[in-house]
């Protein structure tokens, strides 16, 4: 119950935000432009829409995580807004779950908009095979954010929004690289690939979200795939969300 | 009483969330492990493949064209990697070195590993002769990028083309930074087309530059056959029967 | 004061109580025992005593006002109380609650200083959630979240954002969350900061009134008169110790009783030697004033004059006020860490 007080109370924190308002005309606006582009994309039209569209909401989902969502516990400590919440009788872990919950359900919101205007334009533009494989792909981005922003909580718990912002995005970074480092882990000598490998699942398995360019030929993927993606998805939040709760337990208010 | 029960609640928050991040994080790397094993790994050169053209990709770039090129490069080394060891079917080989070339077009190895790739595995000899010649476009100047385009034409499967390989032979050998054995190359490539006059003088330049004696007895020789051919008016005596270069394929064990 | 909380003998051998052994007086709102908060300097390792082996009770229904100058600990003993900070060593109850657990803040009301809020909600907002929060139900926390805000002086516009609020508003709204859940206890850390003449009374009023509600009530204050004003008790804390536990009756009454003779202009006697450090003289335009230290010596010191043909135009009793005798305390502190 108290997660789901301080989430409602984050999610009209987000979307009082303008930098969310922006976020969503930029995301709208990126449509619009990929109709007017693909005229110039040689046939490529369909494709060009769908991928852009695609990377439009992964893209603008981590601007607003790297603006807004790193710092949506270091900001309150800086306020000190949190001793008005701390000091009531909830406990340090149910604020950050209450704290990640709101936020990724800001992110679904807008996936979702965007996603659905997505959809909207391939269907209307009579590319309606591609519309499944389009959701799945939203879908996914979702899954993908909600990773990333678990992991904004937990440096912004650590840490001040400046250095959260960037830890976030180093995460984002090597975690797109995952695969190439397991790959590079395989092909290393036995103890730096096993170091490698050790990295490769710190960090954030994220080629396991992208089926953009699936998407972007109209090929769904399998049940097997979103399952994996959700249950990793689940997991990594969870084990991210205790480790930012061990880490605040022991944070003193000055 | 349990030990628990002396530690302070806040203690056991503590406790609780580091047990949770262990297990949770050993079913997270399971997870990913099962995927890894499992799905699909996402295909190397997809980010790279809908692009229309280079053309296109080197804005996104930032300035980091370069920067973009060699990561293609690296990506497109392991395509043909894998492939090779597997299917040996390399269908967006040509697409993707011809971005890599737009994005960098002084970037030299990609046009020679390209070209070989696309004409022996790749077996697609025009995309082979269309990166080359991009290449020399580019690069008007280049010894090393004329010669391999000479090699290229000299190793064409299925069939030598001499005289193409001996025009950029001696191109390559005009140029400063011309590998030295250019000249060698087009005067053997012209003798065994048939065209003795000019390898004839070829050889004769051979004689003249090369700091190196045997290659000096060679052209010698060489000069001495193809006059004794033409005056014996015999001149495929002067000719060399060359194999036809072929592709051998075999999956890598 | 009885407690069973073991002895202070027993927690100075073992360092501080041992866990899950002692149970306080369920007549204290609070119960601290060795409380100390060490900061260790992160490259340095220099160890800062924010507390020092604090022992305090609060009796449940009573006002305690917590005195000290900048730096004293009054804050850090709040912050240890409500959770915010974590104890190097000792032990604290809220309402028989250890305040690591966060049962003990669910009657507790707390108002940090110079409190934030966000800026994002309104009056009405920010209320409801404090009280959700505290474990209220939605319809009657919207209720009360209206009554409060009314109460505090702030209904006439329950939907203006509070990034318009101005800093006394933003005093008032604090107050108001700290109060809103109907807590048993109050923690306030400079509930008159920021406010007018006419707020200050208002607080003054709001303390009273959960007072006589038989609520508890915990407040650091520079503002000394309003603390002679409210208190049962006064704590006094100078360089993270706790220096004295008092009623304002027994403080004042510690300090002896000097008296003020104003005597007409001009009075050039030589002080007797034996009244040396007793007696002094000051001359102000218009009167000779001669200050007594101990008012048990007046009838001489009166006789003296008289006899001498001063002629004696006011006695006044100097009663000491809090605010001497604070000062008193400071400067003696400051001696002892001097030596």
């Amino acid at each position: 119950m108290i997660p789901l007080l301080i989430a409602r109370n984050t999610f009209r924190e987000a979307t009082r935000d303008r930098v969310l308002a922006g976020v969503v005309v930029a995301g709208l606006a990126l449509l619009a432009l990929t109709q007017a582009a693909s005229s110039l994309a040689m046939g490529e039209g369909r494709r060009f829409t769908v991928d852009l569209g695609l990377s439009g909401i992964s893209v603008l989902g981590l601007l607003v995580i790297l603006l807004t969502g790193t710092s949506l516990v270091a900001k309150e400590v800086e306020r000190r807004t949190i001793y008005n919440l701390l000091s009531r009788p909830i406990t340090r872990p149910a604020y950050l779950v209450g704290k990640w919950i709101g936020f990724s359900a800001t992110l679904w919101s807008v996936a979702l908009l965007l996603g659905l205007a997505l959809w909207g334009l391939v269907v209307l533009r009579g590319w309606g095979g591609h519309g499944l494989a389009v959701l799945e792909a939203v879908y996914l981005a979702g899954l993908e954010l909600s990773v990333i922003t678990a992991l904004a909580v937990m440096f912004s718990a650590l840490s001040t929004p400046v250095l959260s912002a960037l830890y976030t995005l180093g995460f984002y970074m090597v975690g797109q690289w995952s695969y190439d480092l397991r790959m590079l882990a395989e092909k290393l000598p036995k103890e730096l690939g096993s170091l490698v490998a050790v990295i490769a699942n710190l960090v954030p398995n994220l080629p396991l979200f992208n089926m953009r360019t699936l998407a972007a030929e109209g090929t769904t993927t399998t049940w097997l795939h979103l399952a994996l993606a959700s249950g990793y998805a689940a997991v990594y939040v969870a084990c991210v969300l205790c480790l930012a709760t061990a880490a605040f337990e022991s944070k003193d208010f000055k | 009483m349990s030990p628990l029960a002396t530690v302070d609640s806040r203690r056991r928050r503590f406790l609780a969330a580091w047990a949770g991040a262990l297990v949770l994080g050993t079913a997270a790397f399971t997870l990913a492990a099962a995927a890894w094993r499992t799905l699909p790994h996402p295909h190397p050169l997809e980010e790279l493949s809908y692009y229309p053209s280079g053309r296109f990709l080197e804005p996104a770039t930032l300035g980091h064209a370069a920067t973009a090129a060699d990561l293609a490069w690296l990506r497109a080394v392991q395509y043909y990697g894998q492939h090779r060891a597997t299917d040996n079917q390399f269908v967006r080989m040509a697409h993707v070195f011809d971005i890599l070339t737009t994005l960098d077009p002084s970037f030299l190895p990609a046009y020679f590993f390209g070209a070989f790739a696309l004409a022996q595995e790749g077996r697609d000899f025009p995309a082979a002769e269309r990166l080359m010649l991009k290449g020399l476009a580019a690069n008007p100047t280049s010894g090393p990028l004329a010669f391999q385009m000479g090699f290229l034409y000299y190793v064409r499967p299925g069939g030598r083309d001499l005289r193409r390989a001996a025009e950029y032979f001696e191109r390559a050998s005009r140029q400063l930074d011309g590998p030295p054995e250019s000249a060698r190359f087009a005067a053997f490539c012209r003798q065994n087309a048939g065209e003795l006059e000019v390898a004839c003088e070829l050889w004769a330049r051979v004689e003249r530059t090369s700091p190196n004696r045997y290659l000096r007895e060679i052209a010698q020789r060489e000069q001495a056959r193809i006059r004794e051919a033409v005056e014996r008016g015999r001149r495929e005596q002067a000719m060399r029967r060359l194999t036809t270069p072929v592709v051998l394929l075999k999956r890598q064990t | 004061m009885q407690t069973s909380v073991a002895s202070i003998a027993d927690r100075q051998a073992t360092g501080h109580p041992a866990a899950g052994q002692t149970v306080p007086d369920p007549g204290l709102a609070v119960c601290v025992r060795g409380l100390s908060k060490h900061y260790v300097h992160s490259w340095t390792l220099r160890v800062t005593r924010g507390l020092d082996a604090l022992d305090l009770d609060v009796r449940r229904g009573e006002v305690m006002g917590l005195l000290g100058p900048n730096g004293a600990g009054k804050t850090t003993t709040l912050k240890l109380l409500t959770g915010l900070l974590k104890p190097t060593h000792g032990r604290a109850w809220l309402m028989g609650e250890p305040v690591e657990n966060t049962a003990s803040r669910r009657s507790l009301g707390f108002l940090p200083e110079q409190p934030y809020f966000y800026d994002y909600l309104n009056g009405v907002e920010y209320l409801e959630l404090a009280a959700r929060l505290s474990g209220m139900q939605a319809a009657t926390a919207r209720d009360r979240a209206h009554h409060w805000l009314g109460r505090v002086g702030l209904g006439e516009r329950p939907r203006l954002g509070l990034r318009k609020y101005s800093k006394g508003m933003l005093q008032r709204l604090g107050l108001a969350a700290a109060l809103v859940h109907d807590p048993e206890l109050l923690v306030l850390d400079e509930p008159m900061s920021g406010l007018d003449p006419f707020g200050r009374r208002d607080v003054r009023d709001l303390i009273t009134e959960q007072r006589e509600r038989g609520v508890t009530v915990l407040f650091s204050s520079h503002i000394l008169p309003d603390v002679e004003m409210l208190c049962d008790r006064v704590a006094i804390m100078m360089g993270g110790r706790l220096t004295r536990v008092a009623t304002v009756g027994e403080l004042v009454e510690d300090g002896a009783q000097a008296v003020e003779i104003r005597c007409a202009p001009g009075a050039l006697l030589e002080i007797p030697r034996h009244w040396a450090g007793l007696v002094s003289r000051t001359q102000r335009a218009g009167e000779s004033v001669f200050r007594l230290e101990d008012e048990a010596q007046l009838g001489e010191v009166l006789g003296w004059l008289l006899q001498a043909g001063v002629p004696v135009r006011a006695v006044t009793p100097q009663r000491p006020t809090l605010e001497s005798l604070f000062l008193a305390a400071a400067e003696a502190e400051r001696e002892r860490r001097q030596a």
